[in-house]
């Protein structure tokens, strides 16, 4: 028989409810862990641990160094079926999505989202290949994607806003400081 | 009437020949196309939407206000870029302290969000502004005898308040299944219709995990229906059918293979396309479903 891990949840962290409302999941608490939303989640199909339901759960117990050693939150695929079904109208894919905010400020991301973040800064795109232009030629179509990663007046614009997001503070890429208080398009 | 393409990374750096089907199709159909220069990535969940809401909002109105500059429509082929965007807009249109920041943040680059501009997603763009009728009348060729397993996916039907024109009944979509039979082609319901592709998110986290998830649906897709042919009607989707089948056949998890193809592509055979343009890339091989193109004279 698999030992039970007992949690002493008197060992939570006071306030970790609180900082997860201000992240973005506003209808926390009105969670009665019902499971409907874990009845719709693909997570729950494909094996996670922390779905939907449990992440809810122990964010109200305050276990935040368990969910950030876990990677299941970064598997949710923003399918919104939780938030479509949920009774209470927790959107529970908010609450995925505010529990990824504050892992970010513990810097307890994964490898690619850091990657895909650095992309979008550098070319304005979370994907990219730099040597799709080739595929794109043997269809027919321009070497170049008519998108900010060719178009520098509007990448300096995307890089202008990002600066002007809370990611500038978090240190996770490689930013332009200078762009912090710019207020101007020239490039 | 003209739209603005909202081409994405996915199709633009990944699989541009569904891009090329979607700039084959259109004209054809009565519709110009504007390219929205100057357009960045939606920005996808990985991304902006895990820093900070303001941030993910204001990355998607500068989107927008491309459109919003040029006064068409954003169409978009991937249900990623999609639900992103629409979530965005519906966030904009609802929340007005957030739409203020926003707004505050767009100031830096001379710009602010007014709200006059829609996204929508291909397939739904195709059935409620094109119509059946419509694609019926312009085909060169279609897909008698062959059935069809789709897959709509995740982002054309949840959060269904954000998508003005989605489903009736967002856990039992029909409009894929239409937009295939009005190629001919036979799209029977099956159990697993609605369920997730398991791309983005959860391939990068587990792919093994993911993976499941495929064989679920294909297997369902196999044995319910004995589908010839997957049909996606997003970008992401697609690149999961596509990739994921020959590594599993590898590793023998499943013993067969289906062709897997975006809806707009298909549409484009069936308009006439050359198939080297508009399915050239694609992993999963096609010669099966080409052979099976009936001109009709």
């Amino acid at each position: 028989m698999a030992e039970i891990e007992v949690l002493n949840i008197s060992e939570g962290e006071v306030g970790f409810s609180d900082e997860i409302m201000k992240l973005g999941a506003e209808e926390l608490l009105d969670c009665i862990q019902c499971a409907k939303c874990a009845a719709a989640c693909p997570m729950v199909l494909a094996g996670f641990e922390f779905f939907n339901k449990r992440v809810i759960q122990s964010i109200l117990i305050g276990q935040k160094e368990i969910l950030l050693d876990d990677s299941s939150i970064w598997a949710c695929q923003a399918c919104n079926r939780c938030t479509e079904v949920c009774p209470r109208k927790v959107e529970p894919f908010g609450v995925i999505m505010a529990m990824r905010r504050s892992a970010m400020k513990e810097f307890a991301l994964p490898t690619l989202a850091i990657e895909g973040l650095k992309s979008l800064y550098d070319v304005g795109h979370a994907v990219y290949f730099s040597n799709a232009g080739e595929n794109r030629k043997k269809v027919g179509l321009p070497e170049k994607a008519p998108t900010t990663a060719n178009n520098p007046q509007a990448l300096k614009e995307l890089r202008i806003l990002m600066n002007k997001s809370t990611l500038s503070s978090l240190g996770i890429i490689p930013m332009d400081a200078g762009l912090t208080d710019v207020t101007c398009c020239e490039v | 009437m003209k739209v603005g393409f909202f081409v994405g990374c996915n199709t633009a750096f990944n699989r541009p020949d569904l891009e090329k089907a979607f700039r084959y199709v259109l004209p054809i159909l009565g519709v110009d196309i504007d390219d929205l220069d100057g357009q960045s990535c939606c920005p996808t969940w990985g991304t902006m939407p895990s820093v900070d809401e303001a941030g993910w909002c204001a990355l998607g109105a500068r989107n927008f206000l491309i459109s919003e500059e040029k006064n068409v429509d954003m169409v978009t082929v991937c249900g990623s870029c999609y639900g992103s965007l629409a979530e965005t807009k519906n966030k904009l249109d609802t929340k007005p302290e957030l739409r203020e920041k926003v707004n505050e943040m767009l100031k830096a680059i001379g710009k602010e969000y007014k709200g006059s501009t829609k996204i929508r997603l291909a397939t739904n763009f195709f059935y409620n502004e094109i119509g059946i009728e419509k694609i019926k009348s312009a085909l060169k060729y279609t897909l008698e005898g062959v059935t069809v397993g789709v897959q709509p996916g995740c982002h054309s039907l949840w959060p269904s308040e954000a998508y003005l024109e989605g489903e009736k009944d967002s856990f039992h979509p029909v409009m894929l299944r239409e937009l295939c039979e009005a190629l001919g082609a036979s799209a029977p319901y099956y159990s697993r219709v609605v369920d997730c592709c398991g791309m983005g998110g959860m391939r990068s986290t587990n792919v093994e995990a993911s993976f499941k998830l495929v064989k679920t649906k294909l297997d369902s897709m196999k044995n319910e229906i004995k589908a010839d042919l997957l049909v996606t009607g997003c970008s992401s989707c697609l690149i999961q059918f596509d990739t994921a089948q020959a590594p599993m056949k590898k590793d023998k998890k499943i013993d067969y293979e289906i062709p897997s193809i975006h809806y707009v592509q298909l549409l484009a055979l069936c308009l006439g396309a050359d198939p080297q343009q508009v399915v050239g890339l694609s992993t999963t091989d096609m010669s099966g479903i080409l052979g099976k193109l009936k001109k009709i004279n």
